[in-house]
């Protein structure tokens, strides 16, 4: 008798335990849509996700095929991750419905938009209709080139990740962990490790929030003078703005031509004013007319580069270039669509990089 | 076999309610959530007024009009009802082909929602100018657990390639020979049931199962009891198909097979001596069995340049028949009628600039084309192939030109005729962006 009791607490203990090693070892299944939200989602899972991407780095985004082998991984998928704003309009959908899986339909805890929370540019203020090209009547979908929409783009992740491991509350903390040290990188990347140190010492990553508060009311400057005349009291060694903000400072206010409307955050971000693309309406190619007229502008108006992605032909740029001496900087808005855009914060370390080299030839 | 699926239709759809539980339980772990939560930390508002409300069903238009030229003398369509093998055998199945000159085929209104949390649901009006008919109309599942999916009302059956795509996603103007001369112009669309499967394997396999009631005018025809002809109660037609497509790590390439066979009831009645009415009548059944694939190149490049398809079908078809009842002939009552045929296609597209493709397609028909009479007698006529040159021009998404030029050889009755066919084209395409499938 006694004996049946031993044998069913150990059965009990055995199963409990196995249970735990299934608990500990339960991986979430990630399908993201771009390698960008790949990335950021690698970062803050940590170990607790395997993450796959429909996109590769370098495709662009718009000409996307609903291939059968992303159904096999929506069908496995607890979390489908997407851009949002119709960015995915032409192949999101069959996708979806193709994977059989009621987990991830739009509106399931499975399924997150990561533009959740991002202050959209160019929403239409007015009517649109496709007179005007492809248009996207929900706002610019190209907002993760904005270093500040990649921290919200990995808290609303994070959020969501901590939603599906909701039970396991170490992996929970795990992940603000990675959040926190991603938030931190991106911080560093964008105003220098010294300015983030000097604003929030030893605390976490997001007490770097007040100098995104300066910079985005354009204080940053008039803060940074008044720490350091504070310091010079104190005899201690100035700060300086470094990172991207700091290379960048020296291009505010200039004019740059792209190639789709597709740098509008980042543009908007360093302060770079979008003079004119080379699509004449979006997603219509430069049309000969149209060019001539940007010619005229960019010789009319000194503009000094031109950004493009590299998936667009070289064809229209070179000849612009050809007239008129712009620099042209070819960029990849996406993670792996270029050697050294390995991850999120070198993708855009890489388009500054790129575009302050050019500039200073 | 109706009862069958009937059974299985209503197992599957008696697990739905039970996928509610999970929603409780995300509710319960949000509820949690909220509770013991702070402020997320960023709060920002969104530009223009929140989400873009989409509770209205997507709705779209396509508008497709065409030129159509052939050297024929009475028309292409004449020339299909004629071809060895594959000529129509019913009374109301007559072929209305291009005329030549201005066409316009019909114009598709498509309207599409999800209904509730477990169903969604579409419709397709194929408005022609004489009257609108009714393309699909189709009640799908959405949360059927285990990669199953359950779709019922009128569509396309999802055997092969081209039967499921409508005719403005094709890459050539008109429909390959293989299916207009099989299964006719509107290919398998008819009322019904499809049970499909996604299995859970590390490659994509998809196998479905259908049941038609049978009202296919070229393969699957039903006149009733039409002159000593049986009554058969649908479904009349079924068909099975599996769908399978290897993992490729490589962004550039991808590719899709098919298998796909069915069978069901097929009546047919004719006028042996052409004065206009109709005197015997046949009785019995047709099947096919066919094979698809399609792979594609995506050259990674803006606007499709240097993007390749290759695309081919073959399609064997199969009917087997009994003389019921013959007005001029009773010796041959009971007699059977066997025919065998076949036909295939292949074609390639090329992105050549970027927005403009052009395509190359060769088909044959009725390479085994074997036709046993009731009367004892049998034939096997030669085959007929055709040729096709295509370039089209997608100025947008929503707008595309095309040109084609057909050189056919169409084997008629003995003599083989050769008819050059010419298309200009134009499509477009209002409303909701659409979702392009593989």
């Amino acid at each position: 008798m006694k004996n049946k009791y031993l044998c069913l607490l150990v059965i009990g203990l055995l199963v409990i335990g196995l249970l735990n090693i299934w608990a500990e070892e339960k991986k979430l299944n990630v399908v993201t849509t771009t390698t960008d939200l790949k990335s950021i989602t690698e970062s803050i899972g940590g170990d607790f996700v395997n993450v796959k991407s429909v996109c590769q780095g370098g495709q662009d985004p718009h000409f996307i095929q609903a291939k059968p082998v992303f159904m096999t991984w929506a069908r496995d998928a607890d979390l489908w991750i997407r851009i949002g704003r119709e960015l995915e309009v032409g192949y999101e959908a069959p996708i979806l419905e193709g994977s059989r899986n009621p987990k991830i339909k739009v509106g399931e805890t499975g399924h997150l938009d990561a533009s959740e929370h991002i202050l959209l540019l160019e929403v239409p203020t007015k009517q649109v209709d496709r007179s005007m090209g492809d248009v996207h009547p929900l706002g610019n979908p190209h907002y993760w080139l904005d270093p500040y929409n990649g921290r919200i783009i990995a808290k609303s992740i994070a959020e969501r990740l901590k939603k599906l491991l909701a039970e396991n509350a170490e992996q929970c903390r795990g992940i603000d962990k990675n959040c926190n040290a991603f938030i931190k990188k991106i911080d560093e990347a964008m105003f220098g490790a010294e300015l983030v140190k000097e604003i929030s010492g030893d605390k976490p990553a997001s007490s770097a929030d007040r100098l995104w508060e300066l910079e985005l009311a354009g204080k940053l400057d008039e803060f940074i003078t008044e720490t350091n005349t504070e310091r010079k009291k104190q005899d201690k060694p100035s700060v300086t703005l470094g990172g991207w903000a700091g290379k960048m400072r020296a291009y505010r206010g200039s004019k740059i031509i792209t190639y789709h409307r597709s740098l509008s955050y980042f543009a908007n971000r360093f302060g770079l004013v979008v003079a004119e693309e080379l699509e004449p309406k979006p997603g219509i190619p430069p049309s000969p007319n149209h060019l001539v007229a940007v010619i005229k502008k960019v010789n009319e108006e000194k503009i000094k580069a031109l950004i493009m992605e590299n998936y667009y032909s070289c064809k229209a740029p070179d000849l612009i270039a050809e007239k008129t001496g712009i620099k042209i900087v070819v960029i990849t808005n996406s993670v792996g669509g270029d050697e050294s855009a390995k991850d999120y914060v070198s993708m855009i370390d890489n388009i500054i990089t790129k575009f302050v080299k050019s500039m200073e030839k | 076999m109706r009862f069958i699926v009937l059974g299985l239709i209503i197992i599957l759809l008696s697990g739905l309610p039970a996928m509610g539980e999970d929603n409780d339980k995300d509710l319960e772990s949000e509820i949690s959530r909220l509770l013991s939560d702070d402020e997320p930390a960023i709060q920002t508002t969104r530009q223009g007024g929140g989400y873009f409300q989409s509770l209205n069903p997507d709705i779209s238009l396509i508008i497709d009009g065409f030129y159509h030229g052939d050297t024929s003398r009475e028309g292409i369509a004449h020339i299909f009802e004629e071809v060895s093998g594959f000529g129509h055998e019913c009374a109301e199945g007559h072929e209305h082909g291009p005329d030549k000159g201005f066409n316009i085929s019909h114009m598709e209104l498509y309207f599409s929602a999800n209904a509730d949390p477990y169903f969604k649901g579409w419709g397709i009006a194929a408005i022609e100018e004489e009257g609108a008919e009714m393309e699909e109309a189709v009640i799908q599942t959405t949360a059927l657990p285990h990669g199953l999916q359950v779709k019922a009302g009128k569509f396309f059956s999802d055997i092969g390639r081209l039967n499921p795509q409508h005719a403005h996603s094709w890459d050539f103007s008109d429909q390959p020979l293989m299916y207009r001369l099989t299964l006719g112009q509107h290919g398998l669309n008819d009322k019904g049931v499809q049970v499909s499967w996604l299995a859970p394997t590390g490659f994509y396999l998809l196998a479905g199962a259908e049941a038609f009631q049978g009202n296919n005018e070229t393969m699957f025809n039903y006149l009733g009891t039409n002159d000593g002809l049986p009554n058969k109660p649908g479904p009349r037609v079924f068909t099975g198909w599996l769908k399978f497509a290897p993992n490729i790590d490589n962004p550039n390439h991808a590719m899709q097979f098919g298998i796909f066979a069915g069978k069901g009831a097929h009546q047919e009645e004719h006028d042996g001596n052409t004065d206009g009415t109709m005197d015997h009548w046949l009785n019995g059944y047709s099947k096919f069995y066919g094979a698809d694939f399609v792979y594609k190149y995506d050259d990674l490049r803006a606007y499709g340049k240097g993007d390749i398809t290759f695309q081919g079908e073959y399609l064997q078809r199969q009917k087997d028949l009994t003389v019921k009842s013959h007005d001029l002939n009773a010796a041959l009552i009971g007699k059977h009628k066997m025919e065998k045929q076949d036909g295939y296609y292949l074609q390639a597209t090329y992105g050549l600039f970027e927005r403009w493709r052009i395509g190359l397609r060769w088909e044959q028909i009725g390479l085994s084309n074997e036709i046993n009479s009731p009367d004892g007698t049998s034939e096997s006529p030669d085959a007929s192939s055709r040729m096709s040159l295509m370039t089209d021009w997608s100025l947008t998404e929503f707008s595309r030109i095309r040109m084609q030029y057909n050189r056919g050889n169409y084997e008629l009755s003995g003599a083989d005729e050769w008819v050059n066919e010419f298309y200009i084209q134009l499509q477009i395409s209002l409303g909701a962006h659409g979702a392009h499938k593989f």
